[in-house]
């Protein structure tokens, strides 16, 4: 479903309105295939809510079609798709107030799979984050976007995308200690 | 214990991402705590990305997406492609309004005279002078066009 309630800022419309579609529809499928997943994955997790993250996902993809941008390959058709996902987290939690932009708490039914278990905890610890430290673990450790990339999806300054990561990572580190995760080191 | 920046990181990051550690990083990995977080990091990441991609949940489907993107293009070619007639018809509204107003106070004199002059058994080779003045028709014709622009214009815009 199209959501039809998620209105684009006037500039940013207004910017996209003087382009045109040049992917064909079978190349468009192609891209959609293989990033698609991996996209919503990147917004569900930055933003905690899978309709939400759908909603996301088609307007992402709408904008790469009105924006005409072609890439030179999938690869560069994907950084620019994860920009855009990343631009409309940006503009989700600037419409949301702080408190509320928060990720919803995770389902707290019982799980027994162990491994189950972990990773909901990951997704727990993960909503403990800020927004921004959210979409730049993932972009850096899922996605293996250069410092360059991040910098560029988030707005900020290349040079300060280390330290913050290294910060980011720390919370992150945190919060899995706090749900019995613990880095492996050998005592010597 | 608290763990600081360290140089290695990124052959670590590397490392845990193909999976394919040398013996040197490895054992420096399980010494540096920086490491050691890196790794917990990105393996939970890992996880917790395998666990989402893997979802039952079914992705929108991408046709509709296509389909909107297809018409907005669309939509934007035809406001190209009018631009010019919308202009044409904002220039005669404009035309017609300023006529308009710089007739109508001999405009109705124009019409009662128009009127007296009327001979109804005159023949038809006659009429346009029975109607009045050129002008008149000239005036009475720009008001008309013009407010067909002008109603061609809102209807345009109301679309």
């Amino acid at each position: 479903m199209i959501p039809m309630a998620l209105t684009l800022p006037r500039t940013q419309a207004t910017d996209l309105a003087g382009r045109a579609v040049t992917m064909d529809e079978t190349a468009f499928r192609h891209l959609y295939d293989r990033t698609a997943r991996p996209l919503r994955a990147y917004l569900m997790r930055s933003c905690g809510d899978l309709a939400l993250a759908d909603d996301l996902l088609q307007e992402a993809y709408l904008r790469m079609l009105r924006s005409g941008f072609e890439g030179e390959d999938d690869d560069h058709r994907k950084n620019y798709l994860y920009r855009i996902a990343t631009n409309l987290l940006r503009d989700h939690f600037r419409r949301k107030r702080p408190e509320s932009a928060e990720v919803p708490e995770r389902d707290e039914s019982p799980v027994h799979d162990s491994a189950v278990h972990l990773r909901s905890d990951v997704g727990g610890a993960m909503a403990e984050l800020a927004p921004r430290d959210r979409q730049m673990l993932w972009l850096a450790y899922v996605e293996g976007a250069s410092h360059q990339e991040i910098a560029k999806a988030l707005g900020l300054r290349t040079a300060s995308i280390r330290s913050m990561l290294f910060r980011a990572r720390q919370r992150l580190v945190k919060q899995l200690q706090a749900r019995g995760l613990r880095p492996e080191l050998e005592v010597s | 214990m608290t763990s600081k920046p360290c140089p290695h990181e990124e052959a670590v990051a590397g490392a845990a991402r193909s999976g394919e550690w040398s013996p040197e990083l490895k054992a420096h990995r399980d010494g540096c705590l920086t490491c050691a977080e890196l790794t917990l990091v990105m393996a939970a990441l890992a996880g917790d990305a395998a666990e989402l991609a893997a979802m039952d949940s079914p992705l929108p489907d991408p046709a509709p997406i296509w389909l909107r993107a297809r018409l907005a293009t669309r939509e934007h070619d035809y406001q190209r492609a009018t631009r010019a007639i919308v202009w044409v018809q904002r220039a005669a509204a404009a035309v017609a309004l300023a006529v308009g107003f710089a007739f109508v106070p001999g405009l109705w004199n124009l019409l009662k005279e128009a009127s007296s002059s009327l001979d109804f058994s005159s023949p038809l080779a006659d009429l346009p002078r029975a109607a009045g003045s050129p002008l008149l028709v000239i005036v009475a014709s720009m008001l008309v066009l013009g407010g067909l622009a002008l109603w061609e214009l809102t209807v345009a815009q109301e679309n």
